[in-house]
């Protein structure tokens, strides 16, 4: 029988792995045809549990793919690396650490692997570049892309965390030499039509004068305007260098309730930024807000501004803000309500009787807040404190205060941690005695109080008592290797939530199932690492960020280390406030439980990179203190 | 037949149909030599392939479909793998098509076997054949052979469905139905779940297979070799 048919051939068809490819960074970064041809370039193969994966020695000559299984990776002093999973790469050019090299492999399960020789990977990074990216730098840079990536100004608007405030000066300072009289002063600004006027002497910076000091200074005091204008003038204003950035000017300006901001550069004066120049730039401004909470007299007026945070933060997640600056923008906001109620309460108890300060602690001491929190403080008073006469006084003022906290939104601390309670509105002596006892008995409940209370700052009243304190107790702890070793035992009660094999670790079942809490398991565990280093290098600092950068210089951990825990932070927070916005947006209260079906694939990789950060570090502290 | 194979290994059999066969495909794949019985395993070079059919009767039924890949280095060079369609001559029973979903449109435009053979036949040349119920492709192979060539295929050959058997026996597991199936087989390796019928995903998913059963086989002291693999050596 003969048959004489037509023929053809099928192109061959690899889709099965070319998805699988596709759904896995950092090969999700090709671009299609790349990727239909890349399963040509693979071979696959098989390793058994427990055995050594590359009998060649080197893991130099591919990138390896984990199809299936799991992959213990180590260094040379066989000291382990990572553990990795499905999906995750290792190999060639993917080494986490210049100074970590992945050594050899152990396959933890029956594991199916994908190899690309390294010359194809060499050849695939110069024809894409976002596919080069991943494998040209260590994780920290890895993750600080991350963050560039992810926090890329979408809008038009000017983006304040990002520009220097010499971008926002509008025009050349409007100066008068401190010889003008008060008349000649408000002569020039009426003529400049400018609200506020510097006072220059030999172009350096002698002080400042407002609309504001005229009205209140001048003409409400029936003042001869042929006084000079020294007479009314505000002396050595605080001002700030050209190159910070727009935000950080906003903040200042934020904290110390002003409204017109001397800007210098290295030559003398460079110009004048007002609190509008700002909030022409965003909406819902934090300087708007702070300054709208000093001029209420009443709480239901300060909750009405309370209840704005939602919206900035959803603004700012908007704005693509950094982490960073959004907890110091939003931590600001409480701490003018805080001030603002001292005020109130003062004013309404009148004078307190001996010297008090009122002390954040927390999240609010670290400028680390995100939506609204619980309140976490407390008061420290002058030892002249006598119960029998001054205790009605501050109980009065506490309650005051902390009520008014919660009224904005603040709840009252289920742990009771806040100045209303007796234990904690106590004269300085008494708190010494509390930090004495926690740090020489070191037990559960005192660890737990002091990772609460070694974040502290001061909000308002006397500097002096909040520096002696604080002070003492890093006296305690200083060198202090038992407590030092419990602190960094209580550091590693929280654990990032990311599995064995570089899964996620989800919540099973109840309200919050398949998520995870990034706040306790993400946030606070880098949070707890920051503490315990900066306690052990005897450091003031409290925000985490300025923690980790007091010890990189101090060498309590390697610079990397610290800059890799920073980005981690960054990271995971960037995460945590968009999640929250997008609750926000729909309706619903700000939580901290992550789901990771709502984050992309590259952000999914990115926080697994951070949590790896996490882990890694938390296991050299264990080591440190040999535990 | 029996006999034959009784008698005579793989290599004096080679032998014997080269000394009339004429030239051609099936005799240039005759002048290679096939890897030595007694080889480290790890030395020899394998086929996984896969034929989906029209049916399972090697008398009645037909090629529809051959994919394939190369074991090298205990390793499954995907760059090296292949597959294409072969025309049947008769039209294709819906009982298949269903299982494989090659229809009689997509097949009428393929080649015909004759034109896919040599191709088959030129990647087999001083390889062994890896095949999951090998005995499907081997006949199927020797029976188009025969038709076109007039003399058998023969080869060395890897059956995982009789490793898994092996396996199964030597750790005194018993048997039950499906365990042998290829993608129960996979799922005991922890290998990844393929989708089944196609070609040359099925050919891959055996290869893997047999890579992975290669592992759990090396517990010896003497390095393993070809015939403890084979079941046609």
């Amino acid at each position: 029988m003969t048959v004489t048919i037509r023929t053809d051939t099928v192109d061959i068809e690899l889709l099965e792995i070319r998805d699988f490819l596709a759904a896995n960074h950092p090969f999700d970064q090709l671009p299609e045809d790349a990727l239909a041809e890349l399963p040509t370039m693979l071979q696959v193969r098989y390793f058994r549990r427990d055995t050594i994966i590359s009998e060649t020695n080197s893991l130099e000559s591919y990138l390896y793919l984990i199809r299936t299984g799991a992959v213990e990776v180590f260094n040379i002093e066989n000291e382990i690396l990572a553990r990795l999973g499905e999906g995750d790469v290792f190999g060639y050019r993917a080494s986490h650490r210049p100074n970590q090299i992945e050594h050899h492999c152990t396959a933890l399960e029956d594991t199916l692997i994908y190899q690309l020789s390294a010359q194809d990977v060499d050849k695939l990074c110069e024809h894409h570049t976002q596919f080069a990216y991943f494998f040209s730098s260590v994780v920290g840079d890895r993750l600080r892309d991350a963050i560039n990536q992810a926090t890329q100004v979408t809008s038009s608007q000017v983006n304040l965390i990002t520009t220097p405030i010499r971008e926002l000066i509008q025009r050349k300072p409007v100066t008068i030499s401190p010889s003008a009289s008060i008349y000649e002063t408000a002569r020039k600004m009426s003529k400049e039509r400018v609200s506020s006027i510097l006072v220059c002497a030999k172009g350096q910076l002698a002080g400042i004068v407002t609309d504001r000091d005229l009205r209140n200074r001048v003409v409400a005091e029936a003042l001869d305007v042929n006084l000079p204008i020294t007479e009314i003038m505000t002396f050595n204003p605080s001002s700030l260098k050209d190159d910070t950035f727009a935000f950080q000017a906003q903040l200042h300006m934020a904290r110390h309730n002003i409204h017109h901001l001397p800007i210098t550069h290295d030559d003398g004066i460079a110009g004048m930024v007002t609190a509008t120049d700002l909030t022409k730039h965003q909406t819902t401004s934090v300087v708007y807000m702070v300054s709208d909470i000093y001029k209420q007299n009443k709480i239901e007026r300060m909750q009405e501004v309370a209840n704005k945070i939602p919206d900035l933060l959803v603004n700012m997640a908007v704005a693509e803000a950094s982490a960073d600056s959004v907890g110091h923008l939003i931590t600001s906001i409480t701490d003018a309500i805080t001030s603002r109620l001292l005020q109130l309460a003062e004013e309404r108890l009148g004078p307190p009787p001996v010297r008090y300060v009122w002390v954040a602690a927390g999240s609010q001491a670290r400028n680390e807040q995100t939506a609204k929190s619980d309140q976490d403080n407390c008061m420290i008073i002058d030892d002249a404190y006598d119960p029998r006469i001054h205790a009605d006084y501050f109980r009065e003022l506490a309650k005051f205060v902390c009520d008014g906290l919660n009224a904005c939104g603040y709840i009252y601390c289920p742990g009771e941690m806040m100045a209303i309670t007796d234990k904690w509105r106590q004269p300085l002596t008494v708190w010494k005695g509390y930090f004495e006892k926690w740090i020489d008995q070191p037990e559960p409940m005192s660890l737990m109080l002091t990772s609460v209370f070694f974040d502290m700052r001061r909000v308002y009243g006397s500097r002096n008592l909040f520096r002696e304190i604080a002070e003492y107790a890093l006296e305690k702890t200083r060198g202090n290797r038992i407590f030092l070793a419990f602190m960094a035992g209580n550091a590693l009660s929280h654990q990032p939530p990311i599995g064995f094999f570089r899964n996620f670790v989800l919540i099973k079942g109840g309200e919050h199932n398949q998520t995870f809490d990034v706040k306790h398991n993400g946030i606070v565990p880098i949070v707890d690492l920051a503490r315990v280093y900066s306690l052990a290098a005897g450091s003031k600092a409290v925000n985490t960020l300025d923690r980790l950068d007091v010890v990189a210089e101090g060498g309590e951990v390697t610079s990397e280390g610290a800059h890799d825990l920073k980005d981690a932070l960054e990271f995971i927070c960037y995460l945590r406030i968009q999640h929250q916005a997008r609750l926000i947006k729909a309706g619903e209260p700000a939580d901290n439980f992550m789901s990771p079906d709502h984050l992309s694939h590259f952000e999914r990789n990115h926080l697994k990179d951070a949590f790896s950060v996490v882990r890694t570090m938390q296991n050299t502290l264990s080591q440190r203190y040999k535990m | 037949m029996s006999i034959w194979k009784f008698l005579f290994n793989l290599d004096e059999r080679r032998y014997w149909y080269l000394r009339k066969m004429p030239a051609g495909p099936l005799r240039e794949y005759y002048e290679s030599t096939f890897p030595t019985p007694d080889t480290d395993w790890r030395q020899v070079e394998y086929l996984a392939l896969d034929f989906e059919t029209t049916g399972l009767d090697k008398d009645k039924d037909e090629i529809l479909s051959i994919g394939y890949v190369p074991i090298r280095g205990q390793s499954l060079r995907l760059g090296e793998a292949d597959h294409f369609l072969s025309r049947p001559v008769r039209a294709i029973p819906e009982s298949s098509a269903v299982i494989h979903g090659i229809m009689d449109d997509t097949a009428s435009s393929a080649r015909p076997l004759e034109e896919a053979l040599p191709r088959l036949l030129k990647s087999l040349e001083s390889r062994v054949l890896v095949a999951h119920h090998a005995a499907v492709e081997y006949e199927f192979l020797s029976k188009a052979c025969k038709r076109i060539y007039g003399y058998p295929f023969i080869a060395p050959v890897v059956d995982t469905l009789a490793l898994e058997v092996r396996i199964f026996r030597s750790m005194d597991k018993p048997i039950r139905s499906g365990d042998l199936r290829l993608d129960k087989a996979r799922v005991r390796y922890n290998l990844p779940r393929y989708p089944a019928h196609n070609a040359l995903i099925d050919a891959i998913a055996a290869g893997e297979l047999f890579l992975a059963q290669s592992t759990y086989r090396k517990r010896r002291k003497r390095a393993l070799r070809l015939k403890d693999m084979t079941v046609i050596t």
